[in-house]
């Protein structure tokens, strides 16, 4: 898919290196927050004992509970904090900022329809552009959400941390599980559909909801009914010949259900958890016939008993569910963690969760208040609360519960603003650059001179550029494939140097000791549209005129047998105003998505800056 | 709550026709669209042919799925020799097909451009590829077409098809292209009008250095060839006979040999598609056709000429065809070796079958009246794979 492989390895030393500095230099801003708001906190009580004394909630938006929370409001909110934590973990792994795009979004967006993988490939793109901002975001984001919902326990804060996990699961639903492969063939209960994504969002929507909605059995009842006819349609599914899911093996090839815990097996997990899986898979293959039917007689009787309303038979159902769900979680999707870059526990937990959720919604309801609850606004208003001189009262008044859920929101925001900060730069961070190409080597020593014909055809030295600085480096004028888009980064960064650039001549070399006439270079220039560039030189000469220059800058320009391009080195010599080499690049940008190409530009147009001096 | 039992069945059955139309719909093929021309058929770059220096065959090697990894090969068995041997001109890119035009001692090779190149590359050879000098490259991607460049021998001037339809020339030296037509032009003239010009598949000259293109036509029974008469188009094609009058004609080949001027025609479509050779030896004033040879569903792959005008083609099922000029009629070779890219006449009366394995070229004889190949040399090509990635 294009955009998303940007060709760097996910273990790439230099961008882990760089997402933990910027995970530990978001961390502490938050410990810093946590610690200012902790410390406002506790001075105010000391300072404004009355408002202290007030209690907490009255004023606070967290209300004191006229009804309890009810069970099953308790349960998702707990157990999809604690998820939303998890997975805030699972964002910080070394490798996310990088193989998130290739590794997790684009193998479960491959086989969805070409607008799905458009739509998909647009997340990818952006987050591949700032891989380090992208992740950092995901981990606090997810982190603060989980934190939330655990501190706010009701109220206008409560719900407002349902609707943000309800919408941040949506944006994860749509980009990084492609819908949850909804608009893919090969949709089933048994691989995670309808996405575990999705059961976070109907689960902070049902904790979004205002309390009157919780004094009720029909928001029990829609829930559990909703499970019966999902699950009953996809037993039809699972039912349905010719999906290979009725067959253990075909044609000596593992079935559809063996072959995907097939591929589970080998993949990096704790012994028995494979030794498990491996089996699982065994059995598939001698009783495909016998566990597909298991799972179409399961999912249908559950959905059936959800069906009927009768809670006698829903418990039943919840508990065989439950165990059916854990036994998937388990033996087909590997635990979710495991099997490749783990972002989240997979569908069976949130939905086993959502399911008792809906049963203890029917049956545990509380009764009707006799009076409201307390308003959720206090007396003032919210525009009295947010006038200067209320505040110190307010959070005098608030309880620890409300400063950890500000704390929350703060860490969201924490993740968030650079993140959007970042998208905002149409250029890639220089990091892709740099683990491609390696750090530039810092250098000083002089450029060794060279007299060439640039494309006007006029002569071109290296003392012609003296008192300016010249990003130099050399091009095949015939190549099919880098030496075009290196033409485009130094084009780029000729544009993000500004005004700077009328200081700053940007010179390639040909590398090419066959097709070294003017009217290759000139070539060469319409089809990268350099030619109106006027601080461009493509410089080329005979032969004999080229080889020495690439001898003395150390490049080897190889004439290959059989059809092949020139074979050469990549390399950018960065030369200042006196005509000394002060930095070297390895410029080869790899597969060359346009994030690395401007990723290469920002750093050339960097260190251009150094030796101009940042304006 | 039997209600509600009624609803959720309602609701169950909805969503489980939904899903099983969303999940278990049956992969139906678009309608097939009406077209008033069926696509012509392509002719493949794999081919050979006959100069003074030798004879010279092209094939991509390298058996990849991997576009960038099937690189063209140029070979040529040196006038007076048996032997074939490797000639690919160095330090260009190949990836994208070769194109050559030829005349006496000189071979001109084009590069078709691929992956990030869009211009095309030309090279020289006058010593049967032993060296090679680079001329300056066509500003555009050429046409993928075995004879969309060509060189009077007389003038040494190129003429060039491009894959936009323009079509260029440029006099010895090569240093400045410019436009002789287009498709767009030459289809607004009175021969273009009358042909419905749809597609330029070629360019020769005539043995007086007339440029001569070739193309597709719209209007059934109609060869598109025409000549450049002092800046006038004229029609220069065979009138095609009763038969085939109500065919789509498409020129897949026009080329000049030793002595004429020789076109490959394709006649009708898909399985009913034939295939008629057309010579001139009057600068294309009179044509004599073979007979048509009807495909019967198979796809030609590769078609050559020899000096004297004999056509080789190359069908799907490793079927060989040849004929040896006006007057005769298509013989059928023997089974052709697997992997067969193409035919190359060969001493006396033999044809050369040049079979290619991944990076292995096999070169096979026929001799007339013989009904088996001979296998008479190998060559193992270095092929530089991931070089172009």
């Amino acid at each position: 898919m294009p955009g998303m492989n940007t060709g760097l390895n996910a273990n790439d030393p230099a961008v882990i290196a760089a997402f933990k500095a910027v995970l530990l230099h978001q961390g502490l801003i938050a410990l810093l927050i946590f610690g200012t708001l902790g410390l406002a906190w506790v001075s105010i009580r000391a300072w404004l004992p009355a408002a202290a004394s007030d209690g907490p909630g009255t004023k606070t938006g967290t209300p004191a509970p006229a009804v309890a929370e009810p069970a099953w409001r308790l349960l998702l909110r707990t157990g999809f904090g604690i998820l939303w934590l998890l997975d805030g973990i699972l964002q910080a792994q070394p490798q996310m900022a990088i193989g998130l795009p290739s590794q997790v979004i684009e193998p479960t967006a491959v086989s969805s329809p070409p607008w799905v993988q458009h739509v998909v490939n647009w997340a990818g793109t952006s987050w591949s552009y700032h891989p380090l901002q992208a992740g950092a975001a995901a981990v606090w984001i997810q982190a603060g959400i989980g934190i939330w919902m655990h501190a706010a326990v009701r109220g206008p804060l409560s719900r407002l941390a349902g609707l943000a996990s309800a919408a941040w699961g949506l944006v994860v639903w749509v980009f990084g599980e492609s819908f949850g492969g909804i608009f893919a063939p090969g949709l089933t209960w048994l691989f995670g559909a309808p996405g575990a994504v999705l059961i976070y969002v109907v689960a902070g929507a049902l904790i979004a909801l205002p309390e009157r909605a919780w004094r009720t059995r029909r928001l029990g009842w829609l829930t559990v009914a909703g499970f019966g006819v999902f699950l009953t349609g996809m037993a039809v599914l699972q039912a349905w010949p010719g999906r290979g899911f009725w067959q253990g093996t075909a044609h000596g090839q593992p079935g559809t259900l063996a072959g995907m815990t097939q591929s589970m097996a080998p993949t990096p997990q704790p012994h028995f958890l494979s030794a498990w899986v491996s089996a699982f898979t065994a059995f598939d293959q001698a009783h495909g016939f016998a566990v597909n039917l298991f799972a179409v007689v399961g999912l249908a009787v559950i959905g059936a008993l959800f069906l009927s309303g009768q809670p006698r038979l829903i418990r039943p159902a919840v508990i065989a569910f439950t165990v059916l769900c854990l036994a998937d979680w388990v033996l087909i999707e590997d635990i979710g963690a495991f099997g490749g870059l783990g972002t989240d526990p997979n569908s069976m937990i949130p939905m086993a969760l959502l399911a008792a959720a809906g049963y203890l919604a029917l049956t545990r309801a509380p009764a009707p208040a006799a009076e409201p609850a307390s308003p959720a606004v206090p007396a003032g208003g919210w525009a009295s609360r947010l006038r200067a001189a209320a505040a110190p009262r307010s959070l005098a008044a608030a309880s620890i519960r409300s400063v950890a859920a500000a704390w929350a929101i703060g860490l969201i925001i924490l993740g968030a603003a650079p993140m959007a900060a970042a998208q905002a730069n149409p250029v890639a961070d220089p990091i892709l650059a740099q683990a491609i190409g390696g750090s530039s080597a810092p250098a000083n020593y002089p450029a060794p001179p060279f007299s060439l014909t640039d494309q006007h055809g006029r002569n071109v030295t290296l003392a012609s550029l003296h008192g300016k600085v010249a990003l130099l480096t050399f091009l095949d004028d015939t190549c099919t494939t880098t030496c075009p888009l290196e033409a485009q980064e130094f084009r780029l960064a000729g544009q993000l140097l500004g005004t700077q650039a009328r200081h700053v001549e940007l010179v390639a070399i040909n590398a090419n000791p066959v097709d070294y006439q003017l009217g290759y270079i000139r070539a060469f220039d319409r089809q990268e549209r350099l030619g109106g560039i006027p601080n461009w030189l493509y410089l080329t000469g005979s032969p004999a005129q080229l080889r020495p220059v690439w001898a003395r800058y150390g490049v080897t320009a190889q004439i290959l047998p059989a059809g092949s391009m020139i074979g050469h080195s990549e390399i950018a010599f960065v030369i200042d105003q006196n005509g000394h080499v002060r930095q070297e690049m390895n410029f080869d940008p790899g597969p060359g998505t346009a994030a690395t190409q401007s990723s290469f530009a920002a750093e050339l147009a960097d260190a251009a800056r150094q030796l101009l001096g940042r304006p | 709550m039997n209600r509600q039992i009624h609803r959720a069945l309602a609701l169950t059955a909805v969503v489980a026709g939904a899903m099983l139309a969303a999940g278990c719909g049956t992969a139906v093929p678009p309608a097939s669209r009406q077209s008033t021309r069926a696509a012509p058929p392509t002719p493949s770059l794999d081919t050979s042919l006959v100069t003074a220096a030798g004879t010279w065959a092209v094939a991509v090697m390298g058996g990849s799925a991997a576009r960038h990894n099937n690189f063209w090969q140029l070979f040529i068995r040196p006038g007076g020799s048996t032997r074939w041997k490797l000639v690919t001109p160095p330090g260009t890119a190949d990836n994208g097909g070769l194109v050559l035009a030829a005349a006496g001692q000189s071979l001109i090779t084009a590069f078709r451009p691929s992956q990030n190149l869009t211009f095309t590359p030309l090279t020289e050879t006058r010593t049967a590829g032993q060296a090679w000098s680079a001329l300056s490259p066509v500003g555009a991607a050429m046409a993928s077409a075995p004879d969309a460049l060509a060189m009077d021998p007389a003038s040494g001037r190129l003429l060039a098809v491009l894959a936009s339809g323009t079509v260029t020339q440029a006099a010895p030296g090569y240093s400045t292209w410019t436009t002789l037509t287009s498709r767009r032009f030459l289809a607004a003239t009175p021969p273009g009008r009358h042909c419905g010009l749809q597609a330029l598949t070629a360019a020769s000259f005539t043995w007086s250095r007339t440029p001569l293109l070739g193309g597709t036509c719209a209007r059934p029974g109609t060869a598109g060839i025409f000549a450049d008469a002092h800046g006038t188009w004229q029609a220069a094609g065979p009138a095609i006979p009763a038969p085939l009058a109500r065919q789509d004609i498409t020129v897949l080949r026009l080329t000049r040999t030793a002595q004429q001027t020789v076109a490959l025609l394709t006649a009708g479509s898909g399985s009913a598609t034939s295939l008629v050779t057309a010579w001139s030896a009057d600068n294309c004033a009179h044509w004599t056709l073979s007979p048509p040879f009807p495909l019967h569903g198979a796809a030609l792959t590769s078609a050559s000429f020899g000096a004297d005008g004999t056509a080789a083609v190359v069908l799907t099922g490793d079927q060989g065809e040849t004929i040896t000029g006006p007057g005769q009629r298509w013989r059928k070779l023997p089974v052709l070796p697997p992997g067969t890219a193409t035919l190359a006449a060969g001493p006396q009366g033999a044809i050369s079958a040049l079979a290619v394995h991944r990076t292995r070229l096999t070169i096979w004889q026929a001799f007339p009246g013989r009904a088996t190949w001979t296998k008479a040399q190998s060559i193992s090509v270095p092929i530089q794979f991931e070089s172009s990635s």
